[in-house]
């Protein structure tokens, strides 16, 4: 390639020759011998590299040149060293390629701007009480929120809702989902339908007409994206709702949403609409006025909660106020994980650029007597540091490449591991974000490992270089200084992240060995919800589910099927307070708030739960039949310590004193142990199981426990179902064991993460300090061949040699054992039972550290001890 | 290697540019010739350091103060000689009032001094 400075280049070595040349001949004129003028003369000009070299500087495109010079020279230098370069390369690639895998994540799940206007302002509002913690806000209690509060200038009502969708729309019948909002809800986000109107304010008044808006997704899949959709209508549970527009595309939920609502069709359909003390699936979103702040809604809230409070005791009784930034409600439970596993592979990004670093070091070791050489010839001590400075960018360059190749692996990787509704709708890909951090965390590793030769050559002496060959203890000793202390930073920065990740271990080893109170082996799960059109009353969805229950108990290979509304660890649940007979009236927030059950017969014994004493229901548990409920252990011990439970009697709701209508007691006929019902790591609660025949209920979930295998059973299942009723829908199949380990999954995932990234800096550290050791016991073969002449064993240069890596080792693991100290703190809240600083887990790390470390300097040892003391002396 | 250069007698900043200009008012001229000039014309009292010489001249030829072409010499060598521009022209004059200024408030300076020793 021929470049445009080239010719400049030829013509500025021309100049100088003739100015040479000239200067000679002038020389010879005087009557100088021909040689002796030409030398005379070359000696008066001085250092035609350095002349050329300051000459060039003046050039204004003269840095393109130097680079595109610098560039080849330093590609040329890595190809000469393949192995070094290979192991560099990769190194920085695999630090890279993590740290931009783990910051998509953090950017999409915390970074990425939420498509609403002005997020920031936004807030997300729930009740709390102190014997769940947060809870739904009931609509009455919004209704006086928005009148009293003026903290907000908008505030929004929104309450999920699920539908049945069956017809000539879709091949099977299906359960879609959404929200019904208050009409302000969309123009508040900043939200402006695909296609259609937004909602009327009419439409949140009960009585309206049957509206919604579809989901961008619904829209494709099920209208074909017809443009002409508005008008149209879609029938959901059997009522018919005009299609008033479509949600954009990028519209971003807490929740799947199919299809949205105004709050006016929830309103009507709803009389639970209508009860304060009534808390479904609901939260508030605000918009902070102008001039307010967090702290000031949060204040002028609370009051408004506590005189709530006083003002309805009985349905708000100890209920307060939640409020959060939205970003917090969308980044969830992953907030620690993800910044946990961020701090982790910064840490082994440091690692690799320590590495790297010592491997330059090393190198430029080697190559002192080259870059000697180059300064004699006149380039100049800052023309060198950047051209070392620029080779470290060509590494920095080809790793971050092949980076964002394991980066683009790992995100596929980790979102394929990872539960998609964990991530509330964040899109995490390789983005400009990402790609812009990796950039910088390349020229920064390129910056830190470039500047340790850098620096260490800004300092040398050229001339010394040159007579001793660049092979002397004195040019080692502070550069041996400084690869012990980056080999140290190594082991501390592999410590800390070992230990990060054997609290994960021992961690995620006590929440799996936690007994959920079920043996999920073997049972399916699937939900159905009836709608009310079809199933109006309690014979008829009693009728089905009998129907149901029959069907699938007759399928071959089936050895029980059971039917309960809330199963553990899948979320869904249902409370109420309840009154144990003759216990003293306590306050109304203070009365039992028990998880509540509606089972069928096989439930117990179904889901593998314990019957501890007593009995479980049958058939004869009917409508007719006495009113009878289990209760689980937890239960028991509280309200009837040293007691038999079995006899006792409790109510729904709160005894009324003054009530002239008796109380409906309900007579305990057994107790079941605990379950999880809110993830293994949670304490369990009160519960209450009642029979179906005497607590119906349109939305259960169908156990199925068998030998067969889950697609098959679940086909059959979808026979039976269809045979019952061809509109049913069926959904949310999965396996117990799929549940019960889906809990586990983020706790798992943040484990395998940080597994690898620690036995990645464990194998980066070894690398780091057996480099060293190594480095150092062939400077010192000469030493050591003295030392053995004059005596020294085998054994006390196995010593010697051990002895320096085992400074570096122990001073590394102290260092780490402090930093981990404070660090691990950070994830306590990622901790089931293991404290942050727990000592087992310290000191196993560090013994591995320990060995690792002697494994690593016992290979270079082994080398020492090997030396012929007659070749080493030899060997200057 | 830099302490080679630092202990020579250095130019004032711009007045190589000075000296570099006034010496090719009297024609186009090569680098060699230009130091040569410099030093008989100082009496060789002032010699030009190659290494501040040619980058100097880039400098100038950058600036279009002075413009380069190239020129087959006596003994068929081709050199690369400088010549004045227009706007070098312009800029010498303007070094050169700078110069002299610089140079009659020094000598004020010196000569106060003189006679304060004096008396």
């Amino acid at each position: 390639m021929k470049w445009p400075w080239r010719k400049r280049y030829d013509e500025l070595d021309e100049e100088i020759r003739a100015h040479i040349e000239m200067s000679a001949h002038e020389r010879e004129e005087r009557g100088e011998l021909a040689e002796e003028a030409r030398a005379a003369a070359r000696r008066e000009f001085g250092n035609v590299g350095l002349v050329k070299e300051t000459t060039r500087d003046t050039w204004s495109y003269v840095w393109i040149e130097r680079l595109w010079q610098d560039v080849r020279y330093g590609a040329r230098m890595l190809r000469k060293s393949p192995g070094f370069t290979a192991i560099a390369v990769l190194t920085l690639a695999l630090g890279i390629g993590a740290n931009t895998a783990i910051f998509s994540f953090v950017y999409g799940v915390l970074l990425a701007p939420l498509p609403y206007h002005d997020a920031s302002r936004l807030v997300v509002l729930n009740e709390t009480t102190p014997r769940v913690g947060t809870v739904s806000v009931s609509y009455p209690n919004f209704i006086d929120w928005r009148s009293q509060s003026r903290s907000f200038s908008q505030i929004a009502y929104i309450e999920q809702v699920s539908f049945n969708l069956a017809g000539a729309s879709v091949s099977r019948p299906e359960n879609i989902q959404g929200d019904s909002v208050t009409p302000n809800f969309l123009s508040m986000m900043g939200v402006r339908p695909f296609l259609g109107r937004d909602f009327e304010p009419a439409e949140g008044n009960s009585g309206t007409q049957r509206v919604l808006l579809l989901g961008y997704q619904l829209w494709q899949s099920h209208f074909f994206a017809d443009p002409n959709v508005v008008g149209r209508s879609i029938t959901l549970d059997g009522n018919d709702f005009v299609i008033i527009g479509v949600l954009p595309p990028d519209y971003r939920s807490l929740d799947r949403i199919d299809v949205m609502l105004p709050i006016g069709v929830w309103t009507t359909n709803n009389p639970s609409a209508a009860r304060r003390g009534d808390r479904g699936d609901s939260t508030v979103v605000a918009r902070l006025a102008q001039g307010t702040s967090l702290a000031q809604a949060r204040a002028e809230m609370e009051g408004i909660a506590a005189s709530l409070a006083r003002g309805y005791p009985e349905e708000n009784d100890q209920f307060g106020v939640q409020l959060r930034p939205i970003r917090d409600a969308f980044a969830g439970n992953l907030r620690t994980e993800i910044l946990v596993l961020f701090a982790a592979v910064m840490f082994v990004l440091l690692i690799a650029s320590a590495n790297v670093a010592n491997l330059f070091l090393v190198r430029g070791a080697a190559r002192t007597k080259e870059i000697a050489l180059r300064m004699a010839f006149g380039a100049s001590r800052s023309r060198i540091i950047r051209q070392l400075l620029t080779e470290s960018f060509v590494l920095a360059f080809l790793g971050g490449t092949l980076g964002i190749g394991f980066a683009l692996a790992g995100i596929r990787l980790i979102t394929r591991l990872i539960r998609q509704d964990t991530l509330v709708g964040a899109s995490i890909g390789l983005n400009g974000a990402a790609l812009l951090f990796t950039a910088g965390v390349v020229v920064l590793a390129a910056f830190v490992f470039g500047m340790a030769p850098a620096v260490h050559w800004a300092k040398r002496d050229v001339q010394g270089e040159l007579k001793e060959g660049g092979r002397t203890a004195s040019v080692g000793a502070a550069q041996n200084r400084l690869r012990g202390i980056l080999a140290v930073a190594e082991i501390s920065l592999a410590l800390v992240l070992l230990a990060g990740a054997g609290l994960m271990l021992k961690s995620l080893y006590r929440l799996i060995n936690v007994n959920p109170g079920i043996q999920p082996d073997r049972v399916l799960t699937m939900e159905m919800y009836l709608s009310s059109q079809r199933y109006s009353h309690d014979p008829a969805v009693l009728n089905f589910w009998r129907q149901i229950l029959d069907g699938v108990r007759a399928l071959p290979g089936v050895e029980s099927a059971a039917l309960g509304n809330h199963i553990p660890l899948t979320g869904r649940h249902g409370r109420t307070d309840i009154t144990i007979e003759g216990m003293a009236l306590p306050k109304p927030g203070s009365f039992p708030h028990p998880d509540i059950h509606t089972v069928s017969p096989d439930y117990v014994r179904t889901l593998g739960m314990v019957l501890e004493r007593g009995r479980t229901f049958t058939e004869a548990d009917n409508d007719t039949a006495p009113l009878v409920a289990l209760v689980n252990d937890k239960l028991a011990r509280q309200y009837w310590p040293n007691e038999d439970p079995i006899g006792k009697r409790f109510m729904w709701g709160r005894f009324n004193p003054a009530s002239k209508t008796p109380p409906k007691w309900i007579t305990v006929v057994g107790v079941v142990g605990d379950t999880k019902m809110y993830g293994l790591a949670n304490p369990s609660r009160l519960e209450v199981y009642a029979p179906l025949q005497q607590d119906a209920d349109d939305d259960m979930d169908l156990l199925v426990k068998s030998q067969l295998d889950a697609s098959a059973l679940t086909s059959e299942i979808r026979g039976v179902v269809a045979a019952v009723d061809k509109d049913q829908p069926i959904f949310a199949i999965a396996t117990m064991n799929k549940i019960v380990s889906d809990g586990v999954a983020a706790p798992r995932l943040t484990l395998v993460l940080l597994g690898l990234f620690s036995a990645l800096a464990l194998i980066l550290a070894a690398i780091g300090i057996y480099g060293v050791i190594s480095y150092s016991v062939a400077q010192r073969t000469h030493e050591i061949g003295v030392r053995m002449t004059l005596g020294a064993q085998r054994l006390d240069i196995l010593r010697m040699v051990l002895g320096q890596g085992g400074k570096i080792a122990l001073v590394g693991i102290v260092v780490g054992i402090v930093a981990a100290f404070g660090l691990t703190r950070l994830m306590s809240g990622l901790l089931f039972s293991v404290s942050a600083g727990d000592p087992e887990t310290f000191a196993a790390v560090a013994g591995l550290l320990v060995l690792v470390a002697i494994f690593a300097c016992y290979i270079p040892a082994r080398r020492a001890i090997r030396v012929d003391p007659m070749i080493a002396l030899r060997y200057e | 290697m830099k302490e080679r250069y630092r202990n020579r007698i250095e130019l004032l900043q711009g007045t190589l540019d000075l000296l570099l200009l006034q010496t090719l008012r009297w024609g186009p001229q090569h680098g060699y010739g230009i130091s040569r000039a410099i030093q008989s014309q100082s009496g060789d009292v002032l010699q030009v350091d190659t290494g501040s010489l040619y980058p100097a001249l880039h400098r100038l030829e950058r600036k279009k103060w002075i413009a380069a072409d190239w020129k087959t010499s006596e003994n068929k060598q081709r050199v690369r000689v400088y010549r004045l521009t227009a706007k070098g022209r312009t800029q010498l004059a303007d070094e050169r009032s700078r110069w002299e200024q610089l140079s009659c408030a020094i000598a004020g300076i010196l000569n106060a001094a003189k006679k304060e020793f004096e008396t």
